[in-house]
């Protein structure tokens, strides 16, 4: 997967919760990179480790999350490396987030502006003036209707939707060259969504920001991205072009996850499920972390662990089997 | 980029800040603005007490021992006929500076600790909590007793001993709050944006935890009045013949049959003044409370 303009390269990432010596792995030699202008999906369930996974490229795991070993090459820079006081000046500026809670990611006591104007003072010195005119300019980008007005409102006189573009906004501010969504359309309601995924997209086309898009959606995932990645248990389990894991996806996780979405155009009466649940971090055996739900488990998979393998095209996928779908 | 339609105007217009704070100030029953008027009275009486005071408070007399309330001395006379009044007057000051000072204090460094042991967690979190504990274990009252009477009466080291019998009170509802809102959202995009721990503190922290530093605060100055009076009573606060509340009340109590007015007035003014302080921490509180925002 290391291609050499790669914007930001993870390798290897492994994140431990618990004791040093019985260590809960939640995040397994994880590995990924994204292109500077690309958008990337990280997808999977609650628990997968995808949030883990983005949190540790700004370096804001919690406490209680040890990073075992791996790189995060930001720009050839590896960010697990560098002096923790390195961090502030990283992010925001280089690397930005947009957090799935709109509803509290906002300080209630401060007014719009004051929280728009302040990402823009950290890492850019501009007079009051200068600082009011961006931050005006930055709201009337993200969408807000009179921003000169809304400047002085509070979180509370602002609708969720209305949140996540001051969020936006925020994150706009430096022209990071990363932007991290972590579930940004999760906590809004369906309308508000297409709206905020139209604004992504329209930023990106006029920024050329690289956008990493958390989500366990992939209605919204296959809108979006140029590329994929599905996590299972802390693992890569299938990594490849949007159109070639929805068309042809490799991993029976991912083509179960496909199944299970509904479709307006569809005459079943019940959605596909994949049986069982998802493990806990830390209770898989040798084998294949899905084999215990997969379909088409052979002797191999509790036995063994299957790598990442892919073809040229850069679609891989972590299976002993890879059949090509059956429908 | 093409602008969004403005489908959710929830808001007409941004109210400014004055208008909240009027808004606030219009909200407020009769007892709220009853008790404010009590402490501004007092306050101003603290203030002006050479003026307002119709005698001197430490002129004494034979000839009017233990005189009645007349037009001449409106409470009478104690033991040493001095002006009863006048010696409210001019306790009044002792009782408010005190009362007004050593919460601030408590609340200054406290809130520090409090704040501290909550953002940063673990072994400092650690070591404050436990010293905050030891603290605790005492009662104010006793703490303040123990430290008076190591260190002697006088005015610094009663304001020093009431801060520090009150800074636990302080230093855990500031590490409570803390530890609520560091886990909300805005401090983490605070991180995520680029502001640096002191700035997180000082802008997201602080100004979110203040509401019930505030209250505190104002609660405590009614008890740092009780407990400026309770030392002086014990005789290890004010130092006679110098009046404050408490200690007119401690004068009284040998000579209560020779005149009860010192205790009256004393006892009367500091019921009023520590009732009025928690109605108005009482009222800032429901004011202050996030959810009515």
């Amino acid at each position: 997967m290391t291609t050499s303009n790669a914007l930001l390269e993870i390798e290897n990432l492994t994140i431990a919760f618990g004791p040093p010596d019985a260590p809960v792995v939640a995040v397994d030699q994880v590995g990924f990179a994204i292109r500077s202008g690309e958008t990337v999906g990280l997808v999977g369930e609650s628990g997968s480790g995808k949030s883990l996974t983005s949190l540790a490229v700004l370096r804001l795991t919690p406490p209680q999350a040890r990073i075992l070993g791996g790189r995060i090459l930001f720009q050839g820079t590896d960010l697990l490396a560098l002096p923790e006081a390195h961090m502030p000046a990283i992010r925001g500026r280089d690397v930005a987030m947009i957090f799935q809670e709109p509803m509290s990611s906002l300080n209630p006591l401060m007014t719009v502006g004051e929280q728009v104007e302040e990402s823009i003072l950290l890492h850019d010195d501009a007079a009051p003036d200068e600082r009011r005119r961006r931050a005006i300019d930055l709201l009337r980008r993200v969408g807000i209707p009179d921003p000169a007005t809304r400047l002085g409102s509070y979180p509370h006189q602002f609708s969720g939707g209305m949140r996540q573009r001051v969020m936006i906004a925020m994150a706009l501010a430096c022209n990071p060259k990363l932007l991290i969504a972590d579930e940004p359309t999760t906590a809004l309601d369906v309308t508000v969504q297409a709206q905020v995924l139209e604004l992504m997209r329209a930023i990106r086309a006029a920024t050329g920001t690289a956008i990493l898009l958390i989500s366990h959606n992939l209605g919204v995932v296959a809108e979006l991205c140029e590329r994929v990645v599905v996590l299972y248990a802390g693992r890569v389990v299938e990594a490849g072009r949007v159109r070639d894991i929805f068309k042809r996806p490799r991993h029976p996780y991912t083509r179960g996850l496909l199944e299970a979405v509904p479709r307006l155009s569809d005459t079943r009466h019940r959605l596909t499920q994949i049986p069982g649940s998802v493990p806990t971090p830390g209770s898989t055996g040798p084998g294949c972390a899905f084999a215990p739900r997969c379909p088409d488990r052979r002797e191999i998979c509790l036995a063994s662990r299957p790598d990442l393998s892919g073809d040229a095209s850069g679609h891989a996928a972590a299976c002993w089997v890879q059949t090509e779908p059956s429908r | 980029m093409t602008p969004q339609p403005p489908l959710e105007l929830d808001a007409a217009a941004a109210p400014p800040k004055a208008h909240a704070l009027r808004g606030l100030l219009a909200r407020q029953g009769v007892s709220t603005w009853l008790a404010l008027a009590t402490i501004l009275v007092f306050v101003a009486i603290a203030v002006l007490a050479p003026f307002v005071a119709p005698h001197d408070p430490l002129a004494q007399s034979y000839l009017r021992i233990n005189a009645l309330p007349s037009s001449e001395h409106w409470l009478g006379t104690d033991q040493f006929g001095r002006d009863v009044l006048s010696r409210l007057v001019h306790g009044a000051r002792n009782s408010l500076v005190f009362g007004l000072v050593s919460p601030v204090i408590a609340a200054a460094v406290g809130t520090t600790l409090g704040v501290i042991a909550g953002y940063f967690g673990g072994p400092v979190d650690r070591v404050i909590s436990r010293l905050i504990d030891l603290l605790l274990a005492f009662p104010e009252l006793l703490l303040a007793i123990m430290i008076a009477a190591a260190l002697g009466g006088g005015f610094w080291n009663v304001v020093f001993v009431i801060a520090v019998a009150f800074v636990p009170g302080f230093a855990r509802v500031a590490r409570a709050s803390t530890l609520a809102v560091r886990q909300e959202a805005y401090i983490e995009s605070a991180i995520a944006v680029g502001l640096r721990t002191p700035m997180i503190i000082w802008r997201h922290v602080l100004p979110n935890i203040a509401a019930p530093i505030v209250v505190l605060m104002t609660l405590w100055v009614a008890s740092a009045i009780r407990l400026e009076a309770s030392l002086s009573f014990l005789g290890i606060g004010t130092r006679p013949p110098n009046p404050s509340w408490g200690n007119i009340i401690r004068d009284g109590l040998g000579n209560i049959f020779g005149s009860p007015w010192p205790i009256i007035g004393a006892g009367f003014a500091i019921t009023a003044v520590v009732l009025a302080f928690n109605v108005v921490g009482d009222a800032l509180r429901d004011a202050l409370d996030p959810d009515e925002r």
